[in-house]
Parts: C-alpha cells; structure tokens; sequence
C-alpha cells in the first residue's frame, strides 16, 4: 500500500470513528427518550394529573409533586433570576476588570458545576436545622442557589455581545451608566438574557439532590410553604425505588412529565436565543 | 428648562436641570451598589457553604480525626465511621466514567466540527446538548430499569468470562453479575458527563483560526491528520479543561449514582461488585440518621466531596479561563 | 437593515485612491472670505497640550487646537494618526474604558472639561456625537430621538412630541418615517439610521456636534444626504468630523486638522490646507503620496 492510500485509510478510519461515536451519543437519548415513552405513557391518566400520590395498591397521582415542584421552582425563578441577572450585569457593565469581578466569575463558574447534593447540605445546615422541620421554603432556597450561578454566566455573555457602540451612542446623549443598561442594554440582549432564565428553570425543575432534606417530601396535598412538600423528582426517586409496581408505573409518568417540560424548555431556550439580534 | 445657558457654570451642573442631574447620579451609584452587592453575594454564598459544612463536620473530625479520611470502617450501629469507601466509590465511578466518555466526546467533537455536514452541525449540536438537560434521576431510573438488566445478561457475564480469567486484571472483573455496581454507576455517569466534555471540546476546536485549518488542507492534508497536526495541538489546554469539567460533574453526580451503585460500604476490587459514593451515601442515609455523630460524618463526606471538587473544577475553570484570555488578546 | 453595509472607506486603506483628489471641489470661499469669516468665528473649544493614553501607549502627543462655534472643522490624517481619539477626548467618552486617559487642558467656553469635578453626563449632553456606524438603539424611532430628551428635561407629550418632529426635520428624516414612527429603529435602511442617530443627537439641543466618519458606512446617496445635512446644521453648532474621505473634508469643513502619529501636523481653514498646505506631509497625504 502506497502512503498515499494509506493515509486515506486511517482518515476513513478516524472519521469513521468519530461518526460512530456521535451516533452512539444519538442513540442513547433516542433510548431514553423512548424508554421513558414506553414506560411513562400508560401511567398518564386522568388520576395522574388530579390526585394525590397514594398508598401502594391505592388510584392516586402525581398532583401534589407536580404543584410542589412547580411552586419551588417559581420562587427559585422569583429570587434567582433578579439576584443572577443584577450579578451577571456588574460583571458584564461595572466590573471594569476588577479583582473583584475575576474572583466571582471564578466562583461562579465553580457553583455552576458543584455537587447539587452539596448545596442541600447547606440549606439543611442554616434552614431546617434552625427552623426544626423540613420546609417547602427551604427546597425553593436550594434551588435558588442552584438557580444563581447560571442566569449569573448567561447574563453576562449575553450583554457582553451588546456592541460597545451601543452603550458609547447613549452615554455619549449624557445618559447615565444606570440607564444605559437598563433603557438600552437590556432591551439589547432580552431574549439572550430570557433564554438564561428559561435554561436555569429547566436546570431546577428537574433537580432533586439539593430537596432530599430540605422539602423532603409529602404524601399528602399541602400548600403550606413551612411543611415538608411533594416534588417530582424527589417522588420519582423514592416510587422508583420501591417495591410496587403501581409506584413504579406513577415514576415512569413523572419521569416522562418532567423530562419532557425539560427538553421542551430547552428547545424554546434555543430558539429564542436564536431571535436574538446579536447572537453572532 | 429647555433654554441652555451658555456661560461657563453650565459646565458645572448649574445651567441645567440640577435635579436631573442629581437624580441621574443617584441612581448610579445606587443600581452599581446594587448589582455589586450581588456579585459580592456570590463570593459569600461559597463562603457561607464552606463555613456551614466545616461546623457540621466538627464532631465527626474530633471524634475520628485525620482517621476518618483513610477508616474503611462504616458501622451505623456503633457509630464508627471512616470515608475511605465513599471516596474510592467517587473516584472509581468517576474514573471510569472519564475513560468512556472522552473517546467518545472527543468523536463527536471532531464529527460536529470537521465532517458534519453545515446544515446538520447545529441539529445534532442541541441533540447532544438535551443528553445533558436530563436530570439526574431520569438517568437513574433508566439505569436502573434498562440499562442494569441487560448488562446483567450481557456485557457483566462476558467480561467475567474473558477479562476475568486474565491474571492481575481478572480481580477487577470477578464475582457475580448483579447488574448494578460501580461499573453500571462509572456508565450511566459516562453518559452523563459525555455532552459537557463534548460540548467543551468542540467549542475550543471552533476556536482553532480557520486559516490554520485551511492552510493544512490546502497542503493535501486529509481531515484525520488536520485535526492531529493542527486542531490538537492549538486545543490542548481547553481540551483537558473540558475533561476536568465533566470529571468535576461526575464526582459530585448523586442520583443517578445513587439508583445503581449497590450501596455498599466495603472497598472491593471486583469493578461488578456493589459500591457507594459520597453523594450515593448521602442521599440513601442523611434523612435516616439520627444521633450527631452520624449526621455529622455524613457532612463531614459533603465537605470532602466539595473540595474534591473545587479543585478539580477550580483547575478545569483556570485552564478554560487562560485559553479565553489567550483566545481574546 | 435591508441592504449591506459597504464601507466606502475602509480604515486599512486612507491612501490609494486619493490620487485625483482636489479635482472635484465645489465653489468654495476666496481665501480673502475665508479668513475674514474666521475672524468673525468665535472659539468655542481651545485644547491645550492634550496627551492621550493607551494605558502606557501615548496616542496624542500634545495636541494644541482651537474650534470655532457655528463652524465645521475636519480630522483628517491616515489610520491611527488619533484623529479618532482627539474627537473622544471632547466629551470624555474614553472614560468608559479603564485603561485610558488625558492631561492637558479642553477649555470649552472657558471651563476646562478634563477637571475631575466635571459632571460627565451633562458634559456630554452639552456635546452630541454621532459614531461611525449607525447605533440606533432597540427601541421605536420615536423613543430613539425622545431618549435624549428625556433624560434630563419634563416635557408634557405634546412638547416632546415637537422636539422629536423639529429633531427629525433637522435630520431630513422627517417625511420618510412621520408614518411609521412607532416601528423599531432597527427596521430603518443603514442611511435613515445614521439620520436617526444625528436627529437623536441634535434633539437634546447640543452646542456641538462630534461626528466620527459618520459617513463611512454609507452608500454614495446617503453619504450625500448627510453632507447637506452639515452644512445645514453649521448655522447652529460647533461641528467637528472626522473623516477618512479627503472630498468629504474639503466639501463640508471650514477648517482642517491634519495629524499624524498623534500630532498635529497643520491646522488652517481648509481652504488652506488643500491648496497651500505649508507641511510637506499634508500636501504628500492630501494628494495621496503619503508614505
């Protein structure tokens, strides 16, 4: 074999290779997706999205995890999503390059990545141990401070691709900085920003480390925001992990509920990211 | 209002408006305190997570000292506890997870930035991307209930039959298949942190300056040998990042871990056999422990666990970081 | 945007195809006229010594100049030569950026704007400034042109909806979007946009007005639209422009600056400067054989 031909083989090889691996990558979500298909669509009743989880061998459904995660996951958007955006506008608009600025960037991009589990930890330590009982409120402020750090890196890449120019036009009419990120740069980059938010949402929908000991869980149908609370991914764990088929069935259905809102968030997510005037 | 002096004190905020303009400075200072105090919110909120997993894990540190980190000891009942177990289990996991995945990652990085057609780069792009938008505990529950039972039948036997019988190697493959154990977690975690390292990886590769690129091309190079001679090389340090990134994500990973790992405190050589992580041990025990000690070992795991991961992210972020700043000059 | 933008003068190439240049000019002043409307002029900017710096990069290398009030006054020079940046200095535009900074003095009606104590947002509400490339902001044309107004004056709405009228009219804009002035400001061709910056600009009444190459991202038509609209505004404000563009500069200015490697190598009416230059180097770039 000439090198020539050679060469040629061992370029068909890798690339080969390489489509192998992508298709590999493929396939597993078409797995999973399909699996959670199979599994969670028969468990999708009317029961489902009307009662409350039931006692093995009893008709119930998921409503009451299902409004627990979504009340936590409102309040950690409420709290995060201010707290994220004005963080991710100092680093982005008055930083200035600052050692300040560095330092929490490189927190920041440690917190994105952390052991959710570890946060839960946290908030048991300075919440429920302090309050004495599990809490809805404490769940929503674990997945608040998982919430921070990515609306925190989102909002900043994002006003960082504001041209310059734009801020220099509307300080140079003698705006002040204040307005200029406000009148100019944030209506600039919202759809980027608002696709931070929307990733973060479907970051904590599906999170359930940091509530196993901060909303725990609960069997029944409760509203009040200082008890223990259903949530999706937290019933889903332990119906998963049971002994009874009927649990398991009503896991597969939350399972396929939530991973669905999930994906569909992140769709969107892109999307709207892709309205966005700047993006590239 | 609308009539502008023209003397010199316009200069000097007279002339105009002065309330505006006071206002207008106001507002300045207070939206930059504002937002600042966030950013130094941040800074305190990993302070404030360090400080309260430290107090937490006074009792156990006192009552076993430096002991707890290598005891293989984890007895409930006495209240006799050692992280030596956990920590093998997150490591092991995360090991093997990292020497999956990144071949693969790497496949896919290549294939989306040097051989996928254009129209289809950004299709299979957020295809790969939604692999990593699956929480955790959909990961468990399918490996638990789909990908346990046919690496049961499947792949646990034949390794147990080929690589088991091989001298030295062999103790890493013996036993029984029980489906689940710190292979089937090393697995699902390879799955998991797969799009992260190939999402990283790819993006540093688009930083390659296309000119490079197509200059090797124009020499007569073929893709493979582009990608060797010139996308390697210009990547390395980003590459490593993003591996240090996801292995970060695969050590601190809980649920999905938690659903196949086994759950079991004692070190075995066996790959097949059952195992625990820190997070595994965490969420399976933290709301069922009861007297101080306990819970105070368990946060004492969490403590270790976060600055495993700290630096093993703090490293990833620095070398991802100086490639930017490279990448911006 | 519904066409590209193609840069007539790019900032990589002052040079080449400035051969032909004085050629077309159009009938301009007598020297005679010209001097003695210049004495007429009152100064209404006076630069003393001006450094500028890059970090340790000294980008102007004291700079002495005077402008004069209902005048329009040319930068010209090749790229990097700080034409750009002198025009920064005027409102302090470069305190955005950390790394920069002046010395020296900008006396504007006497005060010296570089003091510390100068308030920088009335500063440059006093000076208006129109960019290179069109930057309307993402909001409807008519809150493009208000924004301005609004920042620092209570108009009631019939009031500011006069200013934003007189503004556009000034800018030649007027008829074209009296209809649509609801729509976003982006939704405007590259030509109406720069307009709608000038309009944006003279709506907050400025004394002066920086342009900086406000042209150079224009087609030929709408780079003409803009140099009427020049000399139309000269009756009202100090106008300084830099301009890459050597007809440009000897169409619409009174007076020329030319610089080079931060200095200022000649500064007369531009009269002057394109037929009797006095530097060697003005002449060899205003007849293209600078090297």
């Amino acid at each position: 074999m000439n090198i020539y031909a050679r060469r040629r083989a061992t370029n068909f090889a890798i690339l080969s290779l390489s489509l192998l691996a992508t298709a590999a990558g493929l396939l597993v979500l078409f797995l999973i997706l399909w699996s959670l298909l199979r599994h969670g669509v028969p468990a999708l009743s009317l029961a489902f999205f009307s009662q409350s989880t039931p006692a093995p061998g009893n008709v119930g459904g998921m409503i009451n995890a299902i409004y627990g995660s979504a009340v936590m996951t409102v309040v950690a958007t409420l709290v995060g999503a201010p707290v994220g955006i004005l963080t991710g506008t100092y680093l982005a608009e008055f930083s200035r390059g600052s050692h300040l600025a560095q330092v929490v960037r490189f927190i920041n991009d440690i917190l994105l990545s952390a052991p959710s589990i570890v946060v839960g930890l946290f908030v048991y330590e300075v919440m429920v141990v302090r309050m004495g009982h599990f809490s809805a409120w404490a769940g929503a402020a674990s997945l608040t401070i998982i919430f921070v750090p990515v609306v925190v890196r989102t909002t900043e890449n994002m006003l960082v691709l504001v041209p310059a120019s734009l801020r220099e036009a509307a300080v140079a009419l003698g705006a002040p900085r204040w307005k200029v990120v406000v009148m100019v740069v944030y209506r600039a980059a919202v759809q980027g920003v608002l696709t931070g938010v929307i990733l973060a949402v479907a970051r904590v929908a599906g999170e359930s480390a940091p509530l196993l000991f901060t909303a725990l869980n609960n069997q029944f149908w409760s509203t009040d925001m200082n008890a223990p609370m259903a949530n999706l991914p937290v019933v889903i764990f332990q119906f998963a992990l049971s002994p009874y088929a009927d649990w398991q069935l009503l896991a597969w259905g939350g399972a396929l509920l939530i991973t669905l809102t999930i994906l569909g968030l992140n769709i969107f997510a892109r999307l709207m990211a892709s309205w966005s005037s700047f993006s590239k | 209002m609308e009539a502008r002096s023209h003397g010199p004190a316009a200069l000097t905020a007279v002339g105009l408006a002065p309330h505006a303009m006071r206002r207008q400075r106001l507002g300045d200072t207070l939206f930059r305190g504002l937002t600042q105090s966030f950013a130094i919110g941040v800074l305190l909120l990993l302070g404030a997570v360090i400080a309260a997993l430290a107090a937490g894990s006074v009792t156990a540190f006192q009552k076993f000292g430096l002991g707890f980190l290598v005891s293989e000891t984890w007895n409930p009942v006495k209240e006799v506890f050692g992280a030596l177990p956990a920590i093998y289990g997150t490591v092991v996991t995360s090991l093997i997870a990292m020497l999956l995945a990144v071949p693969v990652a790497f496949g896919i990085a290549v294939f989306l930035t040097e051989l996928c057609p254009r129209a289809l780069r950004r299709p299979i792009g957020v295809l790969v991307e939604l692999l990593a938008a699956i929480p955790s505990v959909i990961y468990g529950v399918w490996g638990l209930f789909v990908m346990a039972p046919v690496l049961q039948t499947t792949l646990q036997p034949a390794l147990i039959d080929t690589l088991g019988n091989v001298p030295i190697v062999g103790a890493l493959f013996s036993g029984a298949p029980y489906g689940l154990g710190i292979l089937t977690a090393g697995l699902i975690l390879a799955v998991m942190v797969l799009p992260f390292v190939a999402a990283v990886t790819r993006d540093v590769f688009m930083t390659v300056p296309a000119m490079l690129r197509e200059s090797a091309y124009g020499m007569g190079a073929t893709t493979a040998e582009v990608v060797r001679a010139i996308v390697i090389p210009h990547s390395r340090i980003g590459i490593v990042g993003g591996v240090m990134l996801g292995l970060g994500r695969a050590l601190g990973e809980t649920m999905a871990v938690t659903f196949v790992i086994g759950n079991n405190h004692h070190i075995t050589a066996s790959l097949l056999a059952p195992g625990t992580t820190i997070s595994a041990t965490l969420a399976n025990e933290f709301t069922e422990a009861v007297s101080d000690t306990y819970t105070s070992s368990l946060i004492a795991l969490g403590l270790i666990l976060f600055v495993i991961t700290f630096i093993v992210l703090g490293a990833a972020n620095f070398l991802l970081w100086r490639l930017s700043a490279k990448d911006g000059a | 945007m519904t066409y590209e933008i193609q840069p007539i003068e790019t900032s990589a190439s002052p040079r080449p195809r400035l051969i032909q240049m004085p050629a077309v000019e159009p009938p301009k002043p007598t020297v005679a006229q010209a001097k003695e409307a210049a004495d007429q002029a009152q100064a209404k900017v006076e630069i003393k010594d001006l450094r500028f710096y890059y970090k340790a990069y000294e980008a102007l290398k004291g700079i002495n100049l005077t402008l004069h009030d209902k005048r329009v006054t040319a930068f010209i020079g090749p790229s990097g030569c700080g034409k750009s940046t002198l025009l920064r200095v005027l409102n302090r535009i470069y305190e955005l950026y950390p790394d920069q900074r002046a010395t020296g003095e900008v006396l504007v009606d006497g005060q010296d704007i570089l003091d510390p104590r100068q308030d920088l947002n009335l500063l440059r509400a006093r000076i208006g400034m129109v960019f290179q490339k069109p930057t309307p902001f993402p909001m409807s044309i008519y809150d493009n042109v208000a924004f301005g107004v609004r920042l620092y004056e209570r108009l009631g709405p019939r009031r500011l909806d006069e200013r934003v009228e007189e503004a556009l009219r000034r800018a030649a804009l007027w008829d074209e979007v009296k209809d649509k002035l609801r729509e976003s400001g982006l939704s405007l061709s590259g030509g109406q946009q720069q307009r709608l910056c000038i309009a944006r600009a003279v709506a907050v009444k400025p004394e002066i007005l920086l342009l900086d190459e406000p042209a150079s991202a224009l087609d030929p038509i709408s780079t003409q639209r803009i140099e009427e609209l020049i000399a139309d505004l000269k009756s009202d404000y100090c106008i300084v422009i830099v301009t890459h563009n050597m007809q440009q500069a000897a169409r619409s200015s009174d007076y020329t600056a030319f610089m080079y490697l931060g200095q200022m190598i000649e500064f007369d009416t531009t009269e002057t400067i394109f037929t009797h230059p006095k530097e060697r180097q003005t002449e060899d770039y205003i007849t293209g054989r600078f090297g």
